[in-house]
């Protein structure tokens, strides 16, 4: 079973071919991954960088088997918690220290969003879980 | 709301905290924490089921992927009401103690923060807190927030005073923003994400 390395091949390929590293990033917001993932319509043949071996994809399965990638934690501003609580939700869960907690807290409440933690999928889900324990709007994304 | 000569609402002992509260602070306490568990007994296992004044204790984490959402949902959701329904069954059960351990401590917080969370939401309470009106149909309710916005202030601050030291290195670990604008295009709930300031 070679599905899982394949995707991982075949989706650098693709992000290879439609962003090369000189050409000017577009201004405002990035693709998600699923704007990545669709440019591949349904199960399609794709070469292998470097092997030239064929392999079928499922579009679906791509960001699950992406190792390269890591999964972030973003929390997002509400305005009914306060920041105090914020920012020990912050130290508690991971461990920060009340600065870097203070200025992750000070990124939701300006920008709207912060990125509070990443890694492997498994281990970012369980980060957004007890998030939401603490009552704090937090969701999942695969980095772009 | 309160006298500023009141003492103080939370004291460090040595095991846990000493508790002085007036009696209709306790008879809040130990009400509206029952009202909000009771209506979270009714709360099934996916968001199909969840009442909509309940919604907003359960956020999406993933609002752009309807089957890794439905997935998680089936995981987490369960353990999470009773999470919720503990910790206002413990600030219900303790509303008339004059004494809290660290574990009561924390639970009157989860509590506060799931009461400041239904209440706000439904009063649309934001981030720049107007005094109420007299006159507003809702006036008690917002006295009710602002009274668990100043206890839930209290709370956290007495237990931030309890963390370990920062976990070594645990600072290094998070990628600096990698975005210029907000990631996805849809918030927490569903919702466009507001323009950047």
């Amino acid at each position: 079973m070679t599905d899982g390395f394949a995707h991982l091949t075949v989706d650098r390929v693709e992000r290879r071919s439609r962003s090369p590293a000189s050409a000017p990033q577009p201004v405002g917001r990035r693709p998600r991954p699923e704007a990545v993932t669709t440019a591949i319509t349904g199960y399609e043949t794709r070469a292998r960088l470097g092997a030239g071996t064929a392999v079928a994809v499922g579009p679906e399965k791509l960001d699950e088997l992406d190792v390269d990638r890591p999964w972030l934690v973003i929390v997002w501003n509400d305005p009914v918690n306060l920041m105090s609580y914020v920012t020990y939700v912050f130290q508690k869960l991971f461990g920060y220290s009340l600065a870097k907690a203070t200025r992750l807290m000070l990124d939701v409440h300006r920008k709207g969003r912060a990125v509070v933690a990443s890694g492997p999928r498994e281990r970012v889900e369980l980060d957004v879980a007890r998030l939401h324990r603490h009552g704090l709007w937090a969701t999942l994304e695969h980095q772009s | 709301m309160t006298a500023p000569d009141r003492p103080p609402v939370l004291t460090r002992v040595d095991d846990g905290f000493a508790l002085s509260l007036s009696p209709d602070e306790r008879a809040l306490l130990s009400s509206i924490p029952t009202q909000l568990a009771d209506a979270l007994g009714s709360v099934g296992e996916t968001d199909g089921e969840l009442p909509e004044g309940l919604r907003r204790l359960f956020p999406a984490a993933y609002p752009t992927d309807a089957s890794a959402e439905a997935n998680y949902v089936s995981v987490v959701r369960a353990d999470l009401v009773e999470h919720h329904r503990h910790a206002l069954a413990i600030l219900a059960r303790t509303a008339s103690a004059t004494h809290l351990d660290d574990e009561a401590a924390e639970a009157w917080l989860a509590a506060l923060v799931d009461l400041r969370i239904v209440i706000g939401a439904s009063l649309g309470a934001t981030e720049d807190p107007a005094e109420p009106a007299r006159d507003d149909p809702r006036y008690s309710d917002w006295l009710c927030y602002d009274y668990l916005t100043y206890l839930e202030s209290l709370v956290v601050d007495a237990l931030a005073g309890l963390l370990p030291p920062p976990a070594p290195n645990a600072d290094d670990t998070t990628p600096d923003d990698p975005w210029g604008d907000p990631p996805g295009g849809l918030r927490w709930d569903g919702t466009p994400v507001p323009p950047n300031p």
